[in-house]
């Protein structure tokens, strides 16, 4: 199979930048990926790393004040940084689609749940009403909303917060897209719940071929889910591998401390590993690399210049430790 | 070991409605019998709206309560007048899930710390007091240099830190813990839990650990309590309770916790999940999702009975029943 027909996405030296009173801060210092169908791909990072910076900017719907100065993100290799805003809303939703964090203030309050799934349906395609209701009502038959005939007319406070999140995702596939962007989709919500939405999630990814980002902090959902990871660290890409790969080999002093700090179901643990420090505050600009300051591993030239990305047998590493091994 | 917070069917309802609809009372918890023994740290452990947090609010007198017992440091709460209750209160304290709202964005850490001091009367020399503020900033790793600081000027690790802190003021027997690291980001989550069961073990503090993890409450609960709809279903000590779970939401619980590596999380295998909806008015709370549900045996009332390990009790009319060990255990 020709491997280049098959990527569905392909993001090249991206780089967002916020504009505010102080000045502008750079959160993206240039991402590289490719995403092939069918796969999984996991971004992870902590709070302020730039994670749904980037899933936001994969469908331009960053909010006021950023930008993306720099680089291109190919859908098919078209360049969805140069379409025009008519083309670009008919990208959003049929062939790349989001789900949000929060169900609970992603859909809107004062709609019927019917209302909002048909609105995707009949703003993307030539269709009667009736049909949108018949394809809505199927899809949330698919995730696993019982009596969906009737509980089209209700409201989404009337749903628990796993049946909105369901709600989300039925929206997000209505129209089969070919990406599906979900950013820490089962955060909000409880452990079994979890266990059933990245179930589903899974399932219809793998019936239609689907390719998918997948946001997250958690590395145990990411074990579960994802083909290939990308570690994210102060807007850098630390590290990048097959989730096998990542989670046997971690070559990262970020990774291999985040592995090391979780706490486990299966063992007990006297002290846990954890890393020192905090994570840089968004936008903060560094000299070197952007772990050092937290780096148990660190020399002078950590902190003095950034380390590139090393590959070795596809595994990617941005670290000047793996410099002379790479 | 004696008992600091000793709970006895303790039942919890709010009223609904009232204004255009009719009123209506939603019990929250049902019969909760549960204690908190001398310098162990208690998990509980349970979905959202489970009734957790209300149970904790209950053991600090936030909440009032309509039937059971709850003595704290053998004090009924129902029966003390508000002096008497301020005076318990310093043995209790409390730290909070999120640290961006907890802490006061216009007082300084200082200010912060003193608060309770200034409240019940304590310390009031300036030195003595410049003296436990730097004991208490260095106890929870924070710099003392940092005590004029606003909030706002700390990361969420921090400001959990200065929440520790705050509890730690009174030196109190008792420390509740409402999810104190669920709004951290992982690589901070590992130095707050390590913080907290070096605290605990140090000061000989009891502590309640409210958690949704049960990976959090491994690492630092002596015994772990799981709450369904209200209802403790079982209690025991964290090892046994999790190499050997023995009420089907428990095992449901764990088996649903995603394990952070991807070749034994490809060959676990799930419990089947399923609601019924007209069994949601059984005896037993958990009928609907129960994946045992068997007519003969579970519609009948179940409460909490010790299990052949001793110190571990279920709550399920399967139990007897019950021999081999089970297979979703972790």
């Amino acid at each position: 199979m020709d491997a280049r027909k098959d990527t569905v996405l392909k993001v090249q030296d991206l780089k967002v930048a916020f504009h505010t009173e102080l000045g502008t801060a750079e959160v993206l210092h240039g991402l590289d990926y490719q995403l092939e169908k069918g796969k999984v791909l996991a971004v992870v990072g902590e709070s302020g790393c730039g994670k749904t910076v980037h899933a936001l900017s994969l469908l331009k719907i960053l909010p006021s004040g950023g930008e993306i100065t720099c680089g291109h993100i190919y859908f098919k290799n078209k360049d969805i940084l140069s379409l025009s805003s008519e083309e670009l809303r008919k990208l959003r939703g049929a062939k790349i689609s989001m789900i949000f964090q929060d169900p609970m203030t992603s859909l809107n309050p004062i709609r019927t749940v019917g209302a909002q799934l048909t609105e995707t349906v009949l703003a993307h395609r030539k269709t009667s009403a009736l049909r949108a209701q018949a394809t809505a009502i199927r899809l949330l038959k698919k995730v696993g909303i019982p009596n969906a005939k009737e509980r089209m007319k209700e409201y989404p406070f009337q749903f628990s917060g796993g049946q909105c999140q369901r709600i989300m995702i039925a929206m997000a596939l209505c129209l089969h897209p070919d990406i599906l962007i979900a950013d820490e989709p089962t955060t909000a919500l409880d452990v079994t719940v979890q266990a059933q939405i990245l179930k589903l999630i899974k399932d219809l990814q793998t019936q239609n071929q689907m390719a998918a980002v997948f946001i997250t902090h958690n590395l145990s959902i990411v074990a579960d889910v994802a083909d290939e990871v990308l570690v994210l660290y102060g807007g850098y890409c630390v590290e990048k591998a097959s989730v096998e790969e990542l989670f046997s080999r971690p070559l990262h002093p970020y990774t291999q401390g985040l592995l090391c700090s979780l706490v486990s179901v299966r063992d007990k643990q006297e002290k846990l590993p954890a890393i020192e420090g905090y994570p840089p505050a968004a936008g903060q600009t560094l000299s070197g690399c952007p772990f050092a300051p937290r780096c148990p591993k660190a020399c002078a030239k950590c902190h003095e210049s950034l380390p590139p990305l090393f590959t070795k047998n596809g595994h990617e590493v941005r670290c000047w430790l793996r410099e002379e091994k790479a | 070991m004696s008992a600091l917070v000793e709970i006895k069917n303790l039942t919890k309802s709010y009223r609904k409605g009232g204004w255009f609809a009719k009123a209506q009372d939603k019990t929250i918890l049902r019969k909760v019998t549960i204690s908190l023994r001398e310098h162990e740290i208690l998990g509980l452990v349970g979905e959202s709206g489970c009734g957790k947090t209300t149970l904790a609010k209950v053991i600090l007198g936030l909440e009032p309560y309509q039937s059971g017992s709850v003595q704290v440091l053998k004090q009924e709460l129902n029966k003390l007048n508000k002096a008497q209750f301020q005076y318990l209160r310093r043995d209790m304290q409390v730290v909070f899930q999120d640290p961006y709202s907890s802490l006061d964005p216009r007082m300084t850490v200082k200010q912060i710390l003193s608060e309770p001091w200034d409240i019940h009367g304590l310390h009031k020399d300036k030195t003595i007091r410049e003296e436990k503020l730097k004991e208490l900033m260095q106890a929870v790793g924070l710099d003392p240099a940092h005590l004029h600081r606003y909030p706002h000027e700390f990361s969420g690790g921090q400001r959990q830190r200065i929440a520790i802190a705050r509890a730690l003021a009174l030196a109190p027997k008792i420390l509740v813990a409402d999810e104190p690291v669920s709004a951290l980001d992982v690589s901070v989550q590992a130095q707050i839990l390590n913080l907290l069961k070096e605290i605990s073990r140090q000061r000989g503090l009891s502590v309640l650990f409210i958690s949704h993890d049960f990976g959090v409450a491994r690492f630092l609960c002596d015994r772990i309590a799981v709450m369904y709809q209200g209802k403790i279903v079982e209690c025991g000590p964290a090892e046994k309770l999790l190499k050997n779970p023995q009420h089907p939401y428990t095992e449901a619980l764990l088996s649903a916790v995603p394990l952070p590596d991807p070749n034994l999380q490809k060959n676990r295998e799930p419990v089947p999940t399923k609601y019924d909806l007209s069994l949601a008015e059984s005896l037993c709370p958990y009928a609907a999702r129960c994946h045992y549900y068997n007519v003969q045996v579970c519609e009948q009332p179940s409460a909490l009975t010790e299990t052949k390990e001793k110190g571990h009790q279920c709550a399920c009319t399967r139990l007897p029943f019950q021999n081999d060990k089970s297979r979703y255990a972790v």
